[in-house]
């Protein structure tokens, strides 16, 4: 039996991955050579001409500019607001274990009930955040009336939902740090911050790549929160690359051009990845 | 621990390596684009339902049954949302599993996949009857889907606001805004047009611009929207609209269809575009609100003509091994249970045959009677030539796909967009959308 457990293993592995992974993508990737004007149309071969026209349009580099601001900002903010409430709840206080559970509540939110939830409560007429506002006599919050604004709202959103997940990760990081090293800094006079920056954060450091590779990833592709929100507008200030392609795919029916976007939006992402792989090496050098 | 390197195997590291390379390239040249097949043959009927309201998935299960107790014939019902209906008919016909019967919203739809050969002609269903204006979409005198309902966008207003503030109903742009402008009173505000790039803008928000003889192609198909009658007509729309956004509630370019409907049944609003589920709603939700609802039309900046924003649903039939059969339970259905269907959602679902407002048993529905002042006033707007019935995606001489991907590619929401939030000067904005709407259309 054992003589063929491990093969087998690998045999279902690898025929999975090509089934749902391989397969798809290659399906995908191959779509973006064919004009094809609704899913059911016979395909024309037009070779790189769908890139052309993808590169060529002021849409892709408005897009693929939104998708590095959102994944920015919002990746930065979840990572200071993650890191902060990890340390927060790595101190010993009565009802730290019910905050960490509370903490970790909007992860555990399916995004869609998050962000209905979200525009409800900002809805401009009956939602609770907008009559509160009014009864405090503040002025109305437009949040999506501007094009920035809007912007701002959907990082806003991302931030919340996500942020529990770095201080999650943080914060079982925080637990494998010898208190030793913290006793030895101590003795040394270092004062918090610099136990912060000279013990806590190199130590995880390789949880730290690892969180922000992973939300970069997350929310470079992430699609439902901005398509739910603002569905790329106004006027294109919130659409980033996945919302594009789907919409030049599914809405414009345009499956050529949507599987170039989709297409160059991958070996951007790759692009990516490789440099920050090479910029932070997981491994220490020996 | 054994060491596999060691093992003897039944396939060495290389045929393993080579055999699962060749898997890959088959599989991914097997998933390079192929052609549609057609799959279904004899089995039961496949029907893809978009009407997802509690009374009516009921009636299908009803009917269902009944048709196979009838006829043994099985009826099976799958039930979408109306914006996930084309992907879902489109997803079958390429997985070689079409449905025999679907119901698309968007008569763009319709024509792709009449040009493609999936829906076949329904002459047969149709010429029976009486239909209201602009509904049947004829492509060389065939119709190639039933349609059952009208969803017309009128504007609903309170008129316990009017009595209150002492409006009378408005026949210009001018007295619109003004009324908006009046009837604004703490959290009530004086009326919500979406104007964000989505469906709800584009059914919505332009009926206005209907009314004042703005037509978007000519008979040849060209841009008119900035031709010198329409560009005027177009930038005094911008203008006009940008008055009443100031009336409106945050939210404005992000609303869609629920949130009109929600602030309406509310009591939030004094006017709101919709169809007759603002009526549905409110007499479900908020009955003191419904009592106070009424209808108008879209009206120009004269006082001379008005419109609405044209609106349907209808049923197809696909063009598979099952079509007899289809076809068959069509007949059945749309001859013996039309009542009982439209019955289900009874204000909202405005019926399209013109025979059916004279039918005893339709009218007798309690809702239809409470609203029937509504139901007549949606009547003349389908029978009476001099109110302009149109919409983004039923614009230019002939059926065709050309306006829909007008409508798809938010051109129009865009130039509503530039104009209230960008400030920007409408005839520039008008310029904008018409070279807009020829790359698309290119």
């Amino acid at each position: 039996m054992t003589r063929w457990l491990l093969p087998g293993f690998l045999f279902v592995g690898a025929l999975a991955t090509l089934i749902l992974i391989v397969g798809p993508a290659l399906y995908a990737i191959s779509l973006s050579f064919y004009e094809q004007q609704s899913l059911t149309a016979d395909p024309i071969w037009v070779g790189l001409n769908n890139y052309a026209t993808v590169l060529g349009s002021a849409e892709f580099w408005n897009a693929l500019g939104n998708g590095f601001f959102y994944a920015g900002v919002a990746i930065l903010l979840q990572v200071v607001l993650g890191i902060g409430f990890a340390l927060l709840l790595h101190q010993s206080f009565r009802g730290r274990t019910l905050l960490r559970g509370l903490a970790f509540l909007p992860y555990l939110l399916p995004t869609v009930v998050a962000v209905l939830t979200f525009k409800w409560m900002i809805d401009g007429s009956l939602g609770i955040v907008t009559i509160l506002v009014d009864d405090l006599g503040l002025p109305p919050i437009y949040w999506f009336e501007t094009e920035s604004a809007a912007m701002m709202s959907v990082i806003l959103v991302s931030v919340w939902l996500w942020t529990p997940f770095v201080t999650t990760t943080f914060l079982a990081g925080l637990q494998t740090v010898p208190v030793q090293l913290y006793e030895a800094a101590r003795v040394d006079g270092a004062g918090p911050i610099r136990r912060f920056f000279h013990v806590t954060l190199p130590m995880l450091r390789p949880i730290l790549t690892v969180i922000i590779l992973l939300r970069g990833v997350w929310m470079f592709n992430k699609f439902d929160i901005i398509w739910l929100t603002t569905g790329g507008g106004p006027l294109g200030a919130t659409e980033h690359l996945p919302v594009l392609a789907y919409r030049q795919a599914f809405t414009l029916f345009d499956i050529g051009n949507g599987a170039a976007t989709a297409t160059l939006s991958f070996l951007v992402l790759m692009v990516i990845v490789t440099l920050y792989f090479w910029l932070f090496p997981m491994d220490e050098k020996k | 621990m054994r060491d596999f390197r060691k093992s003897k195997r039944l396939l060495s590291r290389r045929q393993t390596l080579k055999g699962l390379g060749a898997a890959g390239v088959g599989l991914g040249l097997s998933s390079f684009p192929a052609p549609a097949v057609k799959a279904q043959s004899g089995g039961p009927i496949r029907f893809l339902n978009t009407e997802t309201g509690r009374e009516t998935l009921a009636f299908f299960d009803r009917i269902a049954q009944e048709y196979e107790e009838l006829t043994g014939t099985e009826v099976i019902v799958d039930s979408v949302p109306l914006s996930e209906s084309f992907t879902k008919i489109t997803n079958g016909i390429r997985a070689g599993t079409p449905y025999d019967i679907g119901t698309v919203g968007f008569i763009g739809h319709v024509l792709l996949l009449a040009d493609e050969g999936h829906i076949v002609p329904v002459n047969e269903l149709t010429d029976a009857h009486q239909w209201g204006n602009k509904i049947l979409f004829p492509l060389d005198g065939q119709v190639f889907w039933y349609p059952f309902d009208y969803n017309l966008s009128v504007i609903y207003y309170r008129k316990d606001v009017y009595e209150e503030n002492g409006l009378s109903v408005p026949t210009t742009w001018d007295e619109f805004v003004a009324n908006s402008e009046a009837s604004v009173a703490g959290r009530r505000r004086g009326s919500l047009f979406p104007i964000g790039s989505n469906g709800a803008t584009n059914w919505m928000s332009f009926a206005f611009m209907w009314a004042e003889g703005v037509e978007l192609f000519d008979d040849e198909w060209n841009v008119l929207l900035d031709n010198d009658e329409m560009a005027p007509k177009a930038a005094a729309y911008l203008d006009m609209m940008a008055r009443l956004y100031e009336t409106m509630p945050p939210g404005a370019l992000q609303a869609s269809y629920a949130d009109v409907l929600s602030n309406m049944v509310a009591g939030t609003l004094t006017h709101g575009p919709y169809a007759g589920r603002v009526l549905e709603a409110a007499h479900r939700d908020n009955p003191e609100v419904a009592a106070q609802l009424d209808i108008m039309p879209y009206m120009d900046s004269a006082g001379e003509q008005t419109a609405v924003s044209h609106g349907y649903d209808g049923w197809i039939v696909m063009n598979t091994d099952n079509l007899g059969p289809a076809m068959e339970f069509m007949r059945w259905m749309t001859n013996e249970r039309m009542i009982d269907f439209l019955h289900t959602t009874p204000v909202h679902f405005q019926p399209a045959r013109l025979d059916i407002y004279d039918n005893e048993r339709w009218r007798d529905n309690p809702m239809i009677q409470q609203y029937g002042h509504v139901l007549e006033m949606n009547r003349r707007f389908i029978t009476d030539d001099s109110v302009i019935l149109t919409s983004i995606d039923t614009q230019g001489p002939a059926p065709d796909v050309r306006p829909g991907k007008i409508f798809e590619s938010f051109v129009l929401p865009e130039m509503l967009q530039n104009k209230i939030l960008r400030d920007m000067d409408s005839a520039e904005a008008v310029a904008q959308a018409a070279a807009r709407m020829r790359e698309v259309i290119a």
